[in-house]
């Protein structure tokens, strides 16, 4: 590869570089050299150790939700065989559709007070509702339980993965040394797997330290909640830029960390030969057993939730004042931000083709957004606003609101359209070269058709991301431009859940296209 | 300790499908044997050896283990149950242990302060002292194949079964591996069975040999038997080379020597000998190693092929003699009486 030379066709790379990268290093500058406002002693005690401790617990227990849900059904998924096997195959991935705000609506109304679980209880014990405890979800458990629920396919499909590349032959020496069913999960598939395993739940955890809407519904004080109420009280910038550099260190940590188990899923042993797809039979109490763990999971993770967002929006015939225009705010944000990110990733995918500095740097860039939550990015903007003494209003929200979009979703669309060109043979840049074609000729006829299936996904990816996010568009949306998240955050907050549930279905049914995209690649890889 | 008893296979069947992939094969491993199995691939002797440890479940026929039954129709001990020893092809160590926490694996009725001991003895009978601490990935192949073959033979097993175990190593090494580890389960004295399909791997190495061809065992015995007077061209052609010849062409003076009964003759290119007998013709002949592939002709279109180590070289066209050796030349024509 020749040296680096600066040339023309670097600067547009480089000048997304900046933009995507300026969000969250602005945030990171104002956290660590902080400025006017309360003083670091008061920070430090009464917000930054609180809200990073409550935090780190929900994160905490919300890890040991997600490997108690994800791991046990990957291996029986991939192990044995059992009625029902092939749907939960791929529809234990569904509840990733879910935003983690949506869940929490879902489940605070089943076991509400008034909610149908308490109701039967009641019914069946004749106990009134004080005579008898039952778990409350507006805590730190309760939260990290909404989150692992919603989070826990991250999990799932990297021990899945991990579980199906042991080559049969480790498992079969294993008991033909005498391991039965349990020695054979606890001491060889499990040990084999856990780099990958730790991976995945890494992913999770930072997606779930991202978190804003649950953790405000539910009240509990978390670093993003913490972060824009802190911004809101505007008395208090100081403290939100502090909140904000350590929850970024939080998911930094999960998010090198997972980095450093990617493809570490233990020894690739690639023997064909006792490779066979069999699973193993179970005994029918057995199987049925495993299947009812399985519907159990998906219950509890997507079908009750739904069933009951469903039931509210019938059963109350609720409607969403303003769906019309709620819609139509909701797809231009979406679209304009997806045509931008989506712009920004393309860039960056032939970047990284060209030259290995560029790699590098767009790589860290597009980790930096991807890794920043929302609410984080959202500060950083505002703080840019701030510098250049503009107001928030009218298209100049709307431009902030769309960069930080670009800032946070970029490596969404990265990761497709590099997953795409990765599988092409290296030499096909030289091929067309080498037959005269350079430049934007090549762009044109070699690049951007090969490039075209990932980039469909990326841009589906894409919008979906967008429609789902919360915190930032919930702090830079200028007046009348509230999107489908934002009214129904507004409507559970003031408790008027039944107004929620047309919003918060439709999130659902975009975020399925994407999931269902998701789950229909890795049965094709598992396929092959 | 209980007599070592033989592994037996009688009659034993399984079919995937509608193709069957081991049919009414019988086969008795005897202690302090190896047997080797070989057929080209596809031919059943994979399944064969996983139904021998129980890796899958016979259709018909049973396995025992001297008189005790291992599967029929009706019973099946897992493999966990059948302490039957495995080495795979590609070693299958368990990655996340050290050489000797993978051999220490099966070991598990053994008290632990023994267990380690016990490892490090079979590390060091195959050579692997030096490397009792490392991790797989560290190991050469060779090294892996011998951690696996000492894993296998640790637990006491009541048989071992080797499944191609020296095909995924570099040739440089797999003499020198595969004599330790012959030696070692030669040792243990318990019936072994070698999947390979290298005709000569069996030959040189196992004491009795079993063909197997679309599911059915054509024909066991030694290697001696199985080389020098197979039963079927299948058996001759799964040991080493085989030519054909119509029997017409031949000269008088070979006819004679071999007593032709059929019209379509099979010889091992060995049966060919240079030197005194009927003048032949060289059309060509090629260096092959040790020995020299040699065309000859008798003037007409036929061309025989012998395999030999001429004193000199050879050029098409050079007129030489050369002899048959008759025990060397098979008539697999079906009998018609």
């Amino acid at each position: 590869m020749p040296r680096w030379t600066p040339s023309l066709s670097a600067i547009p790379p480089s000048l997304i570089i900046g933009l995507v990268g300026l969000p969250v290093c602005i945030a990171l500058y104002a956290g660590v050299v902080g400025g006017d406002g309360a003083t670091w002693d008061h920070i430090l005690q009464n917000r930054l150790v609180p809200y990073t401790l409550t935090t780190l617990s929900t994160l905490f227990v919300a890890a040991i939700i997600m490997l108690g849900l994800a791991v046990p059904a990957a291996w029986i998924v991939t192990q044995y065989e059992f009625p029902g096997r092939w749907i939960f195959g791929w529809a234990l991935i569904l509840p990733l559709a879910m935003p983690g705000y949506v869940m929490a609506y879902a489940w605070a109304d089943l076991m509400g007070v008034a909610g149908p679980l308490q109701s039967q209880l009641r019914d069946v014990t004749g106990l009134t509702a004080r005579q008898y405890w039952f778990p409350n979800l507006f805590t730190v458990p309760g939260l990290a339980f909404v989150l692992a629920s919603t989070l826990f396919p991250y999990v799932y499909i990297t021990a899945r993965a991990a579980f199906s590349m042991q080559t049969r032959a480790t498992l079969e020496a294993a008991r033909s040394l005498g391991a039965g069913a349990f020695d054979l999960f606890w001491r060889v598939a499990l040990p084999v797997a856990l780099p990958a395993i730790l991976g995945g739940l890494c992913l999770a955890l930072m997606e779930a330290a991202a978190d804003y809407g649950a953790a405000d519904f539910l009240g509990v004080q978390t670093l993003g909640v913490g972060i824009v109420r802190s911004w809101n009280s505007f008395t208090d910038v100081n403290t939100a830029a502090r909140l904000a550099l350590m929850l970024v260190c939080i998911a930094f940590v999960f998010l090198i960390v997972a980095r450093m188990y990617q493809g570490r899923s233990g020894v690739q042993q690639t023997s064909t030969r006792w490779q066979t797809p069999e699973r193993s039979p179970l005994s029918p109490a057995t199987a049925w057993l495993a299947t009812l763990l399985c519907a159990t999971i998906i219950l509890i993770c997507f079908v009750a939730p739904i069933a009951r967002l469903v039931w509210l929006a019938v059963e109350t015939k609720a409607r969403t004042p303003d769906l019309i225009p709620l819609l139509q705010s909701t797809a231009l944000l979406g679209l304009i931000g997806t045509g931008l990110a989506f712009g920004a990733a393309l860039i960056f995918t032939l970047a990284a083709k060209r030259s290995r500095i560029l790699r590098m740097a767009t790589r860290l860039i597009a980790a930096a957004g991807y890794a920043a939550p929302g609410a984080v990015l959202g500060l950083g903007a505002l703080f840019f606003l701030r510098e250049t003494g503009q107001s928030l209003a009218g298209w100049v929200a709307i431009a902030l609101l769309v960069w930080v979009y670009v800032s946070r979703f970029t490596s969404a669309g990265v990761e497709p359209m590099q997953a795409t060109l990765d599988r092409l043979p290296k030499n096909l840049d030289l091929a067309s070269q080498s037959l005269g074609s350079r430049g934007l000729r090549q762009f044109w006829r070699v690049d951007l058709p090969l490039i075209l299936p990932g980039a469909l996904a990326a841009a589906l990816i894409l919008f979906v991301e967008i429609l789902k996010e919360l915190p930032a568009t919930l702090m830079l949306r200028p007046f009348g431009w509230d999107t489908l998240a934002v009214k129904a955050h507004a409507y559970a907050t003031d408790e008027r859940l039944a107004q929620a549930t047309l919003p918060s279905l439709l999130i659902v049914l975009a975020g399925l296209l994407p999931v269902l995209l998701l789950s229909w690649r890795l049965n094709a890889t598992e396929r092959t | 300790m209980a007599a070592i008893r033989p592994l037996i296979a009688d009659q034993v069947s399984r079919s995937f499908g509608t193709t069957a992939a081991v049919n009414a094969a019988s086969l008795t491993l005897n202690p302090g044997e190896i047997t080797a199995l070989i057929g080209h691939s596809g031919s059943g002797k994979t399944t064969f050896l996983r139904l021998l440890a129980g890796m899958e479940r016979p259709d018909q026929g049973q396995i025992l283990s001297g008189d005790t039954v291992l599967a029929n129709a009706n019973q099946h001990v897992p493999i966990e149950k059948r302490n039957i020893g495995l080495v795979f092809q590609d070693f299958a160590l368990f990655p996340h242990m050290t050489a000797a926490e993978n051999v220490m694996f099966g070991l598990r009725n053994v008290p632990k302060p023994e267990r380690r001991q016990l490892a490090e003895q079979w590390l060091d009978r195959l050579g692997l002292a030096h490397r009792r601490d490392a991790y797989p990935h560290h190991l050469s192949g060779g090294e892996q194949q011998r951690t696996a073959i000492a894993r296998a033979l640790a637990p006491k097993p009541v048989a071992i079964l080797l499944d191609e175990p020296f095909s995924g190593l570099d040739p440089l090494m797999r003499d020198r591996v595969r004599e330790a580890a012959l030696n070692a389960v030669r040792e243990a004295g318990v019936p072994a069975l070698l999947v390979t399909h290298d005709a000569s791997e069996a030959l040189v190495h196992a004491d009795s040999i079993a063909v197997i061809d679309k599911g059915k065992i054509l024909q066991t015995g030694t290697p001696d038997t199985l080389y020098n007077r197979p039963l079927s061209l299948e058996v001759a052609q799964a040991l080493g080379p085989i030519h054909s010849i119509d029997a017409a062409a031949l000269p008088d003076a070979w006819r004679t020597v071999i007593g032709v009964s059929a019209d379509t003759l099979r010889y091992r290119p060995e049966a060919v000998q240079l030197g005194h007998g009927v003048p032949v013709t060289v059309r060509g002949s090629k260096l092959a190693g040790a020995i020299t592939e040699v065309a000859l002709s008798f003037g007409g279109d036929e061309t025989v092929y012998a395999a030999c180590q001429p004193g000199a070289p050879l050029h098409p066209g050079d007129q030489i003699e050369a002899s048959i050796n008759p025990s060397l030349v098979f008539d697999f024509t079906p009998k018609s009486s």
